[in-house]
């Protein structure tokens, strides 16, 4: 089964997402970033759920992060 | 030994926080941030929840909240990540020589020019001071909210309030204020640059660095922060941008515990605690008419620097070292303060309670300085 996945700009932001999913009901993990996605080594946001609603909910709390990809 | 010295660092320090730094010795060994295995992300979980408790302390956003090595490290961070192309600031002549010395190595290597506002008993005089040396160069200013000296508070509000005014950065060092009073950002500081180890009760090697987020910093250290590693380039995101290198995690997790403890008390109780022992303190030695304490009518933080007669202030220290007890003497590293203070020669003896002391403590090293 694949896995959705959100490239966070940072750990702490990555975390930040985190705490922020969650008490939103959105499960998910903070995970090293599998694969280089943009500029080498990262934390991405492991969702799962509806990852355009995890999305939805980092831009409206203007947490910045890369893009959405799938493994 | 009692520990009257604790504006240098505070000890001993709380239960909780001896507890937590043994438990993050023991249990959170992986480096933070810089893999994907357990171990480090359970540090950086650990981490993390301090950062988000300092930006609730401080009232700012968590990845706003940069941990340093202390104070110097954070005023440094900020001065010359503002000041390093150069141009005009403003700094107070009751200050540090962590914020002196590094206006002055800008003003050698880089071409700063600064000026020095003088600081009264008269708060309006203090404002119009700061107010008459802005230029249109100037950048920022920087001061401390309290003097690590005598503990006196500056008009730190309307100092902010000023900078708002003509648009420049305000960098505080609350490296003695931070836990004593409630500092949020909201009292219009650009950053916020504080020790860890004093008034917020945490272990010695940390401190912070935190901002608003209005005026992005030139980097003074760059390096590994776990992200963009395939870049040569320093990441912008904060607080990575300012924390290359691996960072203190148990140190951190100690700062974590004595914000807590702070929070949990509040600063204002801590305050009133100290402040009635400094007023015990000041009763007892003012029986002693060649006694010097100074102080005058404006705001203090519950610090007192006195002399006795004209005994160097480093032989007064030493001789209550000899009764046990902890103070400072000489300058307390803040060359300006004493200047303006007319003890260049003589230094103080500072005495700062912490919230273990207590007024039989306080009666005792007031007996101590009465016999010398």
């Amino acid at each position: 089964m694949k896995k959705t996945m959100i490239a966070m700009t940072s750990i702490t932001y990555a975390m930040k997402a985190k705490e922020l999913c969650t008490a939103s009901g959105i499960r998910c993990d903070v995970v090293r970033t599998p694969k280089n996605i943009g500029s080498g080594c990262g934390y991405s946001l492991s969702v799962r759920g509806d990852i355009e609603k995890a999305v939805a909910l980092l831009d409206k709390n203007r947490i910045p992060h890369k893009q959405s990809y799938e493994i | 030994m009692i520990n009257f010295d604790n504006s240098a660092t505070t000890f001993p320090k709380p239960e909780s926080v001896r507890r937590a730094v043994s438990e993050a010795v023991k249990k959170y060994g992986g480096n933070p941030g810089r893999s994907g295995h357990e171990l480090s992300m359970q540090a950086a979980q650990k981490v993390f929840e301090v950062r988000a408790a300092a930006a609730e302390f401080f009232g700012a956003e968590t990845e706003n909240v940069a941990f340093t090595v202390n104070c110097t490290y954070a005023l440094n961070m900020a001065i010359k990540g503002i000041m390093q192309y150069g141009g005009h600031m403003i700094i107070s002549d009751h200050e540090h020589n962590a914020v002196s010395r590094p206006v002055y190595a800008l003003s050698e290597s880089r071409g700063v020019e600064f000026s020095i506002a003088r600081i009264t008993d008269n708060e309006e005089e203090t404002l119009r001071s700061f107010r008459r040396l802005i230029r249109p160069d100037t950048k920022c200013i920087c001061c401390c909210v309290a003097s690590n000296v005598t503990g006196r508070v500056l008009p730190y509000k309307r100092i902010a309030k000023l900078c708002k005014e003509q648009g420049i950065c305000f960098i505080a060092d609350c490296s003695q204020a931070a836990g004593i009073i409630d500092l949020k950002l909201s009292d219009g500081f650009d950053f916020i640059c504080t020790s860890g180890h004093k008034a917020l009760y945490g272990p010695t090697g940390t401190g912070l660095l935190i901002t608003n987020g209005e005026y992005p910093l030139s980097t003074i250290i760059e390096g590994g922060t776990g992200t963009n590693s395939a870049l040569l380039e320093q990441p912008s995101e904060l607080p990575e941008r300012l924390e290359s290198g691996t960072l203190n995690t148990v140190g951190i997790i100690g700062l974590g515990e004595g914000i807590r403890y702070v929070s949990r008390l509040g600063p204002e109780r801590i305050r009133q605690h100290e402040q009635q022992l400094c007023s015990r303190f000041i009763t007892r030695i003012s029986e002693r008419k060649d006694i010097r304490i100074y102080r005058s009518e404006a705001e203090y933080l519950p610090i007192v620097s006195f002399n006795i007669g004209d005994i160097s202030s480093h032989i007064a220290a030493m001789k209550l070292s000899e009764k046990g007890f902890a103070l400072r003497g000489g300058l307390q590293c803040a060359a300006l303060a004493h200047d303006a203070l007319g003890t260049t020669s003589q230094g103080t003896v500072r005495f700062s309670p912490s919230v273990f002391n207590t007024l039989r403590q306080t009666d005792m090293l007031a007996d101590a300085v009465l016999s010398i």
